[in-house]
């Protein structure tokens, strides 16, 4: 357990300002880009926009699950590309599908520190450059083949050559595995469903109803607050302004047609109550109230309290309940404080078993320790405007942007406190409360 | 020792000996060090050739010696090559092929040497000082970024001269020679040794050492032979004669057959491998003498040294320098500033280019990305630097965001109240120090700046269209451009890889000054019934890179029309434009954009333009169809330079010199005749005068309104023919 109150003689510690680029599904129209280029464009707009000297940056920390191999520490590659100077330092951090909150808690986990007041945090996952990788068999031929020197040597390893060792190994798949429970997160959420008796309609209900949220917020302009339009690499086409996964006029009937994935033929995870595989990258700049004013800038939300929580690998996308608990003993409030909610949605049974699981006495007294449950989470104010299921889930980067968009909404709907918080692969959950500035 | 009488001495000569000092560090060895004390980077000029003769006098009849070294005072630095202002001042011909003959008998007597020379090398490394190295047994040069070697004389109009033409070709063979000596490209010291060049690269902190365990045999290093490719591709007849008619007919589609020296390094080096040592140098130096004392190397010459002059103006006089620009914005994303924008990510401006408009944007980033992806594929860079490229540029609606820039250039439209709106409101958001360029081609830099607060910072920096391509920046002094401003300027100019000429704020600056007379008589000579694509014709030939009526449809009638109307206003009567341009030649026929203008432009990128067919009934008369040759290209030639020497009497560049820069870096003017004034000293004064006078009391003249005006010559040119003096000196 690892948690942040906001404590009263600390500094007062806050999102100064943020971007991201718009969420593409992978394969898509992201498919010649890369990490790096994502990442340092949205910086340099980032810095552009507030107008900070790069220079007075403490530390660049990037958030990164699958670091590209042609990239080490991405983060690095990110801030020299963005043109912040070479002596500011920069690293990647991970915790899976939290990365990207990862990045700004351990920059505000600095800040408390004493190391520094400034902190340029970065999402970014670039899922279509996922590679396939040749399995063990394969790289074994092709390092016999390199040590072998005679010709008769070279023509034996030759002869040993099978060719199902070419079939490669797809290391999405194998990422999105976890390796102490062997179940890829899809079986994760199956499982969630059993528990909690979810059925397949409330989860399509509940994936028709991101889609909906989502188009309606994209058409009345709502992202464009936290979108930086992009001209894709290799693209002949127009800039892209918006994620592009929203599926306008998505129905309940549309996704029953769907069949199972994970689970054939009695699941109900289908590829249209799931996230999607996504591309992009988001900024965040964190600094403490203090050094905002001087810059000169309006802070968009301060942070309140954070907390990262384990449970069951098996049940992973129960995690948000877990950590939110403990993140809302240490911000000192409750459930229905809150004015909007992001949660993560992974998948709709995991969103919904987490509905459940607020909601019962019997999972709070059993798993977390307490009583009484922790309240209702009210679906109207979870992803007023759509999440994962309609936007997508570059899994880096997401947790930058449930941060962007839940302080976005803290201004938009004139909310006092509002909570983030996602569900990560192996069995953890992590949330953040964030307050309106005063 | 040798007799140099008679070659010119710089002027701060020193004494004899002090140009070469001769190192022993160990016993068997001699470092040879180019150290001349009157210039910054040694050139092989007469001093340090007399001292040269000096020192290998003495190696000659030093018999303790195994292996000499020869090379430069520092790391970067060897020789820059021979002496341009020499070269510049020599006119007898028989001086210059006794001068050539003397320094090959030098450097013959360097390879004649007994023991293994060496040349280090590294830094410059162009003409002369490259021969004086292929003369030496081995050369190694310093691998690292600033080191260019080649042979790059035959673009000053004469040719390798002191054994480059024929030690070159036998060492690498005729394909790569020619290569090297007819482009006179300066290569990379990699690709150098790739190619042959030189025989070994060192890192420059090791250069020395190197050089000298190759001298005194400790590291084993030789020549590699050409073997049987000397036999089957150099010294085959067959072979040469095809590889020689292949490289004839480059040249001849690139220049015409109008610059003779490189014909001649073509037949030289074509038959080099077989040529004795000494028949070679007789036949370089009577080369060089018929070449160096022509018109064509004096014009080249003449040129080069303008550039070298233009090069300074990145500085102040007293060597002050401005700050290296890390931001800059360009406002207006068309072509021009698209252009502009991605010439300065090139070069590591972090650029942003902001416009109201998105999809004007996503066209100059895309045009950006185009590029670059082009010269990836063509590897002439790296991913790594392709990336660098990429991120150097961002786009934006909000020019709020450009609060960084330290230059800020405005490409929008070309008229006054839009620039100054623009301007006015970025100069609130940039800081007080920001140099704010207008791209303008009609407009008064000093108008422009009027209500914009500290106008000292306020220039005109005029790019050409493509901006890429076209090597000139019209650099604009306003009436309150401060100095550092102007200079400051330049050197942005520099780094993009431009050229930059400083103009007087006058209407039209200085290329379109000159252009603008010049294509209103083409129009008129069409007009009056004159062939265009005869006359298009007739200026190729002249030199010109494209002829005039190629040009209006390039670059637009409505846009001549613009410039034609407006330079009018400014000059009156003598700029009256061709009452034909008013009408144009019709409904959307506006030349290459609308697809048709004088010519036809089909679609497609093969596809040539071809005259159009309806050309007739544009044309009211036909007396100048009657004219000879001689006497159309007069008129559309000397009406530029009836006007080159109205600008120069106002100031409106410089000097004579830089004004010939703008005309050959901005019209393409044919460099051969070193520039419009260039040219009209090799026609002479006093005959520009005779036939200008002419011309203007024709009776076509006194008919038309300002025509006696535009060729009535200028005080500055009466008074030059008078004396028959020159403008250029």
């Amino acid at each position: 357990m690892v948690h942040y109150p906001k404590s009263e003689n600390g500094p007062s510690i806050v999102l100064a300002a943020g971007i991201r680029t718009p969420w593409v599904r992978a394969g898509g129209a992201y498919k010649d880009e890369d990490a790096a280029h994502l990442g340092a464009q949205v910086v340099r707009e980032l810095i552009a926009r507030t107008q900070l000297d790069p220079s007075t940056i403490d530390e660049v920390v990037a958030g990164c699950v699958g670091n590209p191999f042609n990239q080490a520490n991405v983060g690095r590659v990110i801030a020299l590309r963005a043109g912040i100077p070479r002596s500011v330092s920069a690293r990647t951090v991970a915790r899976n599908c939290a990365s990207g909150i990862e990045a700004v808690t351990s920059a505000i986990t600095h800040i408390q520190a004493g190391l520094g007041d400034t902190y340029l945090c970065v999402g970014v996952e670039h899922m279509s450059a996922y590679p396939l990788t040749f399995g063990k068999k394969m790289t074994g031929f092709f390092e016999r083949m390199m040590k072998a020197r005679s010709p008769i040597a070279k023509l034996s390893t030759l002869m040993s050559f099978r060719p199902t060792w070419l079939a490669p190994t797809i290391t999405l798949v194998e990422g999105l595995t976890d390796p102490t429970t062997g179940l890829i997160m899809g079986k994760t959420a199956e499982l969630l469903a059993r528990d909690f008796g979810i059925t397949r309609e409330d989860a399509d209900q509940f994936a028709c109803e991101s889609h909906n949220r989502a188009q309606a917020a994209r058409d009345r302009g709502r992202f464009k607050r936290e979108i930086l339009p992009m001209i894709p690499l290799g693209s002949k086409k127009r800039r892209v302004e918006h994620d592009d996964s929203i599926r306008d006029g998505q129905s309940i009937e549309k996704l029953s047609r769907m069949r199972p994935y994970f689970e054939k033929p009695d699941g109900v995870v289908t590829i249209g109550n799931a996230c999607g595989i996504t591309d992009g990258a988001a900024a965040l700049l964190i600094c403490t109230e203090a050094r905002a004013k001087e810059l000169g800038l309006t802070p968009l939300a301060k942070f309140r309290s954070w907390a990262w929580e384990g449970c069951d690998p098996e049940r992973m996308g129960i995690g948000p309940v877990h950590s939110t608990a403990t993140a809302l003993d240490a911000a000192g409030c409750e459930l229905k404080d809150m004015g909007v909610v992001e949660l993560n949605e992974a998948f709709a049974t995991q969103v919904l078993a987490c509905q459940r699981a607020f909601d019962s006495d019997e999972y709070a007294k059993k798993k977390l320790g307490r009583d009484k449950a922790l309240g209702h989470l009210d679906i109207a104010i979870t992803n007023p405007n759509g999440g994962a299921i309609a936007l997508g889930h570059p899994v880096g980067a997401t947790g930058a942007r449930l941060l962007l968009t839940t302080a976005h909404e803290l201004q938009a709907g004139d909310h006092e406190l509002g909570l983030a918080t996602l569900c990560i692969g192996g069995g953890q959950g992590g949330s953040v409360v964030l307050e309106r500035m005063s | 020792m040798t007799d140099f009488s008679g070659y010119p001495l710089p002027d701060n000569c020193p004494e004899a000996g002090e140009c070469i000092r001769v190192e022993r560090p160990e016993p068997g060895l001699a470092v040879v060090i180019l150290d001349p004390p009157h210039r910054s980077l040694a050139v092989l000029d007469a001093p340090l050739i007399r001292d040269l003769d000096a020192v290998v006098e003495d190696l000659e009849q030093d018999t303790s010696l195994n292996g000499i070294v020869l090379t430069g005072r520092a790391p970067g630095q060897f020789a820059a090559g021979a002496d341009i202002d020499a070269i510049a001042q020599l006119t007898d011909p028989k001086v210059i092929e006794k001068m050539v003959l003397a320094v090959h008998e030098l450097f013959n007597r360097i390879e004649d040497l007994k023991p293994r020379t060496v040349a280090a090398i590294s830094g410059p490394v162009p003409g002369g000082a490259f021969e004086i190295s292929l003369a030496c047994d081995l050369i190694v040069a310093s691998d690292d970024d600033k080191t260019r070697i080649g042979l790059p004389e035959t673009q000053l109009g004469i040719l390798p001269g002191w054994g480059g033409s024929h030690r070159l070709p036998k060492r690498i063979g005729l394909p790569l020679s020619l290569d090297a000596i007819l482009t006179g490209r300066l290569f990379k010291a990699r690709v150098a040794w790739k190619r042959g060049m030189v025989d070994r690269i060192a890192k420059p902190e090791y250069l020395l050492e190197v050089a000298k365990d190759i001298a005194m045999g400790r590291k084993k290093l030789q020549r590699k032979h050409r073997g049987w490719k000397a036999w089957a591709m150099d010294k085959n007849p067959l072979m040469a004669k095809f590889i020689a008619s292949q490289a004839r007919k480059t040249i001849m589609k690139k220049t015409r057959g109008k610059y003779p020296a490189v014909l001649r390094a073509l037949d030289m080096v074509i038959a080099a491998p077989s040529e004795s040592r000494e028949s070679g140098a007789r036949k370089e130096a009577i080369a060089i003498a018929e070449l160096a004392s022509g018109p064509v190397c004096k014009a080249l010459v003449s040129i080069f040294k303008g550039s070298e002059a233009a090069k300074k103006l990145g500085k102040g006089p007293d060597g002050w320098k401005p700050s290296r620009i890390e931001h800059g914005a360009v406002i207006g994303g068309g072509i021009m500033g698209g252009g502009i924008a991605s010439a300065m990510a090139d070069r590591g401006i972090w650029t942003r280019i902001c416009d109201l408009s998105a999809d004007a944007l996503d066209a100059a980033v895309m045009d950006h990305r185009k590029d670059i992806d082009k010269r990836k594929r063509r590897r002439r860079i790296r991913q790594h630097q392709a990336n660098e490229a990429l991120d150097h540029l961002d786009m934006t609606l909000d020019s709020n965001t450009l609060g960084k820039s330290q230059v800020v250039i405005e490409a929008v439209a070309e008229v006054l109240p839009v620039k100054q709106k623009v301007l006015g409101g970025l100069a609130e958001i940039v800081s007080s120090d920001c140099i704010i360029a207008t791209n303008t081609s009609s407009l008064s830099v000093t108008a422009i700046a009027n209500d914009i607060p500290n106008p000292e910072r306020v220039v005109g920096m005029h790019f050409f269209n493509p901006v890429k391509r076209m090597p000139l920046v019209e650099v604009i002094r306003g009436e309150k451009t401060s100095d550092e401003v102007v200079s400051a300027t330049c050197a942005l100019a520099l780094r993009l890889g431009k050229t930059p000429v400083v103009v007087k704020d006058v209407a039209g600056f200085q290329v379109n000054r000159l252009l603008a007379p010049y294509l209103d008589e083409a129009m008129r000579l069409f007009v009056a019934g004159a062939d265009p694509s005869r006359m298009d014709r007739l200026m190729l030939d002249f030199g010109m890179p494209m002829g005039p009526f190629t040009l209006i449809d390039e670059v637009g009638f409505d846009i001549a029309l613009h410039t034609g109307t407006s330079l009018h206003e400014a000059y009156g009567t003598r700029f009256t434009p061709c009452p034909a341009m008013n009408d144009g030649l019709g409904e959307n026929r506006l030349g290459k954009k609308t697809g048709k203008g004088f010519y036809v432009h089909p679609k497609g990128k093969k596809a040539k333009p071809s005259l159009a067919t309806d050309l007739a009934k544009f044309q009211t008369e036909t007396w100048a169809n009657k004219l000879n040759n001689a006497e159309l290209v007069d008129r559309m030639v000397l009406s530029m330079v009836g006007e080159a020497a109205r600008c120069l009497e106002e100031g409106v560049t410089e000097n004579a010199q830089m004004l010939d820069l703008a005309t050959v870096f901005g019209t393409g003017f044919a460099p051969f005749h070193g520039g419009v004034l260039g040219y009209a000293d090799s026609v002479g004064t006093t005959e520009v005068v005779k036939r200008l006078n002419i011309i203007a009391a024709s009776p076509e003249m006194t008919d038309r309104e300002g025509g006696v005006e535009k060729f009535t010559p200028a005080k500055i040119l009466i008074d030059l023919a008078a004396s028959g003096g020159k403008f250029r000196v």
